[in-house]
């Protein structure tokens, strides 16, 4: 391997050691699985690792794999939308996210699927990114005022799904005595696929 | 309700927060690793020399390395570079030591090979089918019990479709496969994708990279068994429902319910490398049920020929159609 090649390596494994996290996270909320999501990861690394010369320093790399996941993300489902009968079945594993232990993530999912999708995008990126409304904007590619606005507006309206749900579901629990369901056994049951 | 609380609750939900996010990294590392290296194969001029038995540290160097040899071929040690945490060197050598039989399997596979997948559910056989391939050519046949093209093989020779008519009794030329209707079920191209993927290198790379608590069996034909353990997601990616169930999309496009579905389920994992160094078997374990795929003649299957005496759909659908069945 050339010293050109072997510096070239290097940036990468300091590139994917530094923000590989983020990247997966990025990816596993938003993609329709995890397969999904590590397909969408492999490919925002892979763009990367070939793009690496164009890539930008500091925490500006961390904004362009987040725009290149974004963009990476609505490719793969546009793709899908083209093969419509399989997308309709795989739509189905969209509910494979690992469930959580913590009975408030419910509420959390329901609340940020009443958002439109730029203000839980705008939302997203500034609760679970950490990045600053000019860095959603570069994200976004749009303007740092229009984010601003966005952000507050997405504050507010996640803000009140999740009290509307959180009610109704307390006062859901009030009226159901039921006990929790057990949990069912899966059989094995094995077929051809079709 | 205080502004925080809702918010705190969005903050506890990020998927940094879950338990199994490490592992979700991981899993997803694996991938990364495999795809550049095998983008590398193809997007990179082939690297002629390649010192045997160099230790490569560092993601990108790993994966080069893997790129590297698919690309040039055989006799290079791979670097333990996915040892097991903590592990031996024992472990290590033998992690190193499947990693080469993957990469050889794969590039021996490339051209040619057989599979015969087999599922059975306590002891007995519940689906099985053999896949033939030589460049793009493939053969399928389904030895299912009892299955509704069980014995009948389905063929693909330059683009062509043929298949073997129970009514006619002889080969039909059914037609060109790029004119079947995509999603209409698994087409031959796509059974031939999933074959290139399972068979070339992919799924065995990640099934590899994802075993844990490697143990070595030396057989007596000097053979040798890998064993460990490796997540259900790792050894098939593609999930989905069927009949109200979760399902996992096994290699070769068998499915799987219960433990299998679950990607965080540790199988029970056996990988048999033959004395020559090519894998031989790859068998899964999960409750009853046992999932295996047998190789052979990798590199050096015989190419696949068009049956000489095929009729076409139209000179024979007339006489399926009318004809009792039998």
């Amino acid at each position: 391997m050339k010293e050109g090649e072997r510096e070239r390596g290097r940036r990468f494994d300091a590139l994917y050691e530094a923000y590989s996290a983020d990247v997966v996270a990025y990816c596993t909320w938003r993609a329709d699985s995890p397969s999904d999501a590590q397909d969408a990861v492999a490919d925002v690394f892979l763009t990367a690792w070939r793009r690496l010369d164009d890539l930008p320093g500091g925490d500006a790399a961390r904004v362009w794999l987040y725009a290149t996941a974004r963009r990476t993300l609505a490719n793969q489902r546009r793709s899908r939308r083209r093969r419509a009968a399989l997308a309709e079945r795989l739509s189905l594993a969209a509910s494979t996210h690992e469930p959580s232990s913590d009975p408030g993530e419910y509420l959390v999912r329901e609340a940020l699927r009443r958002l439109g999708p730029l203000d839980r995008e705008v939302l997203l990126l500034s609760e679970w990114e950490g990045l600053s409304p000019a860095q959603i904007a570069s994200v976004l590619r749009c303007p740092k005022v229009t984010v601003r606005s966005r952000l507050h507006r997405a504050r507010r309206r996640f803000r009140s799904a999740f009290e509307r749900l959180a009610a109704a579901e307390r006062a859901e629990r009030r009226n159901c005595r039921a006990s929790d369901a057990p949990a069912t056994s899966v059989t094995h049951a094995l077929g051809e696929d079709s | 309700m205080k502004t925080s609380e809702s918010l705190e609750a969005l903050r506890r939900a990020n998927p940094r927060s879950q338990a199994s996010f490490a592992q979700t990294v991981d899993a997803a590392t694996a991938e990364v690793r495999l795809r550049i290296a095998t983008a590398g194969a193809t997007d990179e001029p082939r690297v002629r020399h390649v010192r045997p038995g160099r230790l490569l540290v560092g993601f990108f160097a790993a994966g080069v390395a893997l790129a590297t040899v698919a690309a040039v071929a055989v006799s290079v040690t791979v670097g333990s570079s996915g040892g097991t945490p903590g592990g031996t060197p024992g472990v290590e050598n033998a992690a190193a030591a499947i990693k080469k039989a993957v990469t050889l399997s794969a590039v021996s596979a490339q051209q040619s090979g057989i599979v015969n997948v087999r599922m059975t559910h306590d002891g007995e056989l519940w689906v099985s089918k053999v896949i033939r391939w030589n460049r793009d050519n493939v053969e399928i046949s389904d030895h299912s019990p009892g299955g509704p093209s069980s014995g009948s093989p389905l063929l693909v020779i330059n683009g062509m479709l043929y298949g073997h008519d129970p009514h006619y009794q002889g080969w039909v030329k059914v037609g060109p496969v790029s004119s079947i209707e995509p999603g209409s079920g698994t087409t031959p191209t796509e059974q031939l994708g999933a074959i290139r993927e399972d068979v070339g290198g992919a799924t065995l790379r990640r099934m590899v990279a994802a075993m844990t608590d490697l143990t070595t069996t030396h057989q007596s034909d000097a053979s040798t068994i890998y064993s460990g353990a490796v997540a259900a997601g790792q050894i098939a990616r593609k999930t989905g429902f069927k009949e109200g169930q979760a399902i996992r999309v096994l290699p070769f496009g068998y499915v799987a319910h219960g433990a299998a579905a679950d990607p965080a389920s540790l199988l029970h994992t056996a990988v048999t490398v033959g004395s020559n160094g090519v894998i031989r078997e790859i068998a899964v374990t999960w409750g009853t049920w046992t999932y295996t795929v047998a190789y052979s003649d990798l590199g050096s299957t015989p190419p696949l020929v068009a049956p000489a005496n095929a009729k076409s759909l139209r000179d024979v659908l007339p006489r399926a159609t009318t004809s009792p069945p039998q």
